[in-house]
């Protein structure tokens, strides 16, 4: 019965939450695909066909484009609503409020950036097919359709667990300084230009950069929807991610725990 | 006996500041309520009353104490205290995304209640806060007034047992003050609801409430029923006098008069004279100022109110006796 009650309560939360981000499709939507849409149209579109990169490089880039909008969506989506929630409106008072344990609302905090951040990933398909459809080469099987689902699943959750960590810590006049001082260092150590195993002859960079959840993810998806030989063992990209969830999961509950009962 | 509906036992919470020197913000206080009475908290600000609200709704970590709510300790069973208590915070915490409306319902479903249920009494509710007419509108575009009825309102709407209201009537015209405590008053008598209340209105304790608390740095400097607190003041009666300017002879020879127990000066214009007796004290006070080269502007006698009593009480912190409220 306690059960039953805890989850319909999270259902309700996730509910809420829901309503307010469909209120605002539009500021989403545009939110969402602004980042992609220009990095797919410079890098997928622009400088392969003036010759700048070789003609090959989108079907290299697709993978890294899914991730990072994965990725960042997840983090905003959860990170940006729990900042003001917590230091600006004080909305979030009323759902710490209800009969349940607190951390139903992170839960479901995280949750709604699960969803988001998968509406993230489906968006960058119709960029890149209308941009890149000609060079793209996906070598998708029905196994490992299922093993990329599980990768995006995975990733969804590592986004959100991150989003709760950052929104626990970033206060809301810091937002404006996330995206050059935390972002964009994300983005362009994401292995998403790149893949991990060409840094061999930057050996100082390619340990470096294992610190990016978003090299796992990347790593990841580019071998199992390219079947790319020269990406990350996927034993080492599913176990990066999995590590950065936990640690990041944990570390960002018990920064809501605190920020719920001081 | 039954067991009070809250009891709170040693309260302290020390917070460390930046400096990393030590705030005690709420000094072992102890204090309890029985089930259907209003208590009301008065303090000056910054003495601790949200704090001690905080702690008290679970929001806040106690440094030591104890806080039992219908006898179970809050520590160790905090769902059972919040599905027992309703807050009004200081702050508009209302979700401005959603409508009145829609802050009613998911605060009713988010206590267990209905999707129907919830409907229903958010419908009535906003009718009897006059909101009916906005029952659509986002809470974002809502003056001060009408978000304040509104976050009362999704207070009771889930029929706590113990209602928090700290400084509900803040920012709210005398009309719709009357409606709240209307409504406050008859969940009080219907529903036995208890409620616990801080103000800066003194009027509203006054009026309504069983036991007052009167709280300053940390500590509760006197507790009981109002006529209980009158007995901290030196008079029953109260004469208060504004002059141009209170110099040190006019006191001097307010002080020699032995019908004057004691007096208290307010500012630089304002004196508050607690005589022995209620006989014709003004025929006594007013030669002594015609004397004094000193131009009266104001004189009145008045019985000690809640504000005379707190006023008192604040100035007074060390020689107050803190009564047990059992």
């Amino acid at each position: 019965m306690h059960n039953q009650t805890t989850l319909n309560v999270f259902w309700i939360m996730v509910k809420r939450d829901l309503l307010i981000q469909w209120r605002n499709w539009a500021e989403f939507i545009f939110r969402v695909v602004m980042l992609p849409f220009i990095l797919i149209l410079t890098y997928g579109y622009v400088l392969p066909k003036i010759g700048v990169l070789p003609a090959s490089f989108p079907n290299d880039l697709f993978p890294g484009m899914v991730g990072m909008s994965l990725l960042i969506t997840g983090i905003h989506g959860t990170a940006v609503p729990l900042s003001m929630d917590f230091n600006n409106s004080r909305e979030i008072e009323d759902r710490l409020q209800a009969p349940v344990p607190v951390m139903v609302t992170a839960w479901a905090k995280m949750f709604v950036g699960m969803i988001e951040s998968w509406i993230g990933a489906l968006l960058v398909l119709p960029i890149s097919l209308i941009f890149m459809g000609q060079s793209l080469r996906l070598h998708l099987t029905t196994g490992n359709i299922f093993l990329l689902f599980l990768i995006l699943l995975l990733s969804s959750f590592a986004s959100a667990a991150l989003g709760l960590l950052v929104g626990t810590i970033v206060k809301p006049n810091q937002i404006a300084a996330m995206f050059p001082g935390f972002l964009m260092p994300v983005i362009f150590t994401g292995a998403i230009f790149f893949s991990w195993s060409a840094l061999v002859k930057l050996p100082f960079y390619q340990v470096l950069v294992l610190v990016n959840p978003l090299v796992y993810i990347n790593e990841a998806l580019r071998h199992t929807m390219l079947g790319a030989s020269n990406a990350m063992p996927l034993t080492y990209s599913l176990l990066g991610i999995l590590a950065f969830t936990i640690l990041m999961g944990v570390m960002g509950m018990r920064r809501f725990r605190k920020m719920a009962v001081r | 006996m039954t067991k009070p509906l809250l009891e709170v036992q040693n309260l302290r919470k020390v917070f460390k500041k930046a400096d990393g020197s030590q705030h005690v913000a709420v000094d072992d206080i102890s204090f309890h309520l029985e089930t259907g009475e209003i208590f009301s908290f008065l303090g000056p600000n910054g003495a601790g009353k949200s704090t001690t609200i905080n702690m008290i709704t679970t929001q806040l970590t106690p440094t030591s104490g104890t806080i039992k709510i219908a006898g179970r300790d809050i520590r160790t069973d905090p769902i059972n205290a919040r599905r027992k208590i309703g807050i009004v915070a200081q702050h508009n915490n209302l979700d401005r995304g959603l409508t009145a409306f829609e802050n009613l319902v998911y605060h009713g479903r988010y206590f267990g209640m209905t999707t129907q249920a919830a409907e229903q009494r958010a419908n009535e509710l906003l009718a009897d806060f006059g909101l009916s007419e906005w029952r659509q509108d986002y809470v974002k575009s809502f003056s001060g007034g009408m978000a304040q009825r509104l976050k009362i309102a999704r207070a009771i709407m889930h029929r706590p047992q113990l209602l928090f209201l700290d400084e509900p009537t803040t920012g709210l015209d005398p009309a719709y003050r009357e409606i709240l405590w209307d409504h406050v008053l008859r969940l009080n008598r219907q529903q036995q609801t208890t409620v616990f209340l801080t103000t800066h209105y003194m009027e509203e304790p006054e009026r309504f409430s069983d036991h007052v608390a009167i709280y300053q740095q940390g500590k509760i400097r006197a507790l009981g029923t109002i006529p209980e607190l009158r007995q901290l003041v030196p008079a029953a009666s109260i004469v208060y006098a504004t002059v141009d300017a209170v110099t040190a002879p006019l006191l001097q020879e307010l002080n020699q008069q032995p019908f004057i127990k004691e007096i208290l000066q307010k500012d630089e214009k304002n004196l508050a004279i607690f005589p022995n007796t209620n006989d014709q004290i003004l025929q006594q006070v007013l030669p002594i100022f015609e004397k004094q080269p000193v131009k009266l502007e104001n004189i009145r006698l008045s019985f000690a109110s809640l504000d005379d009593i707190f006023v008192h009480v604040t100035e007074h912190p060390t020689e107050m006796e803190v009564k047990t409220h059992a």
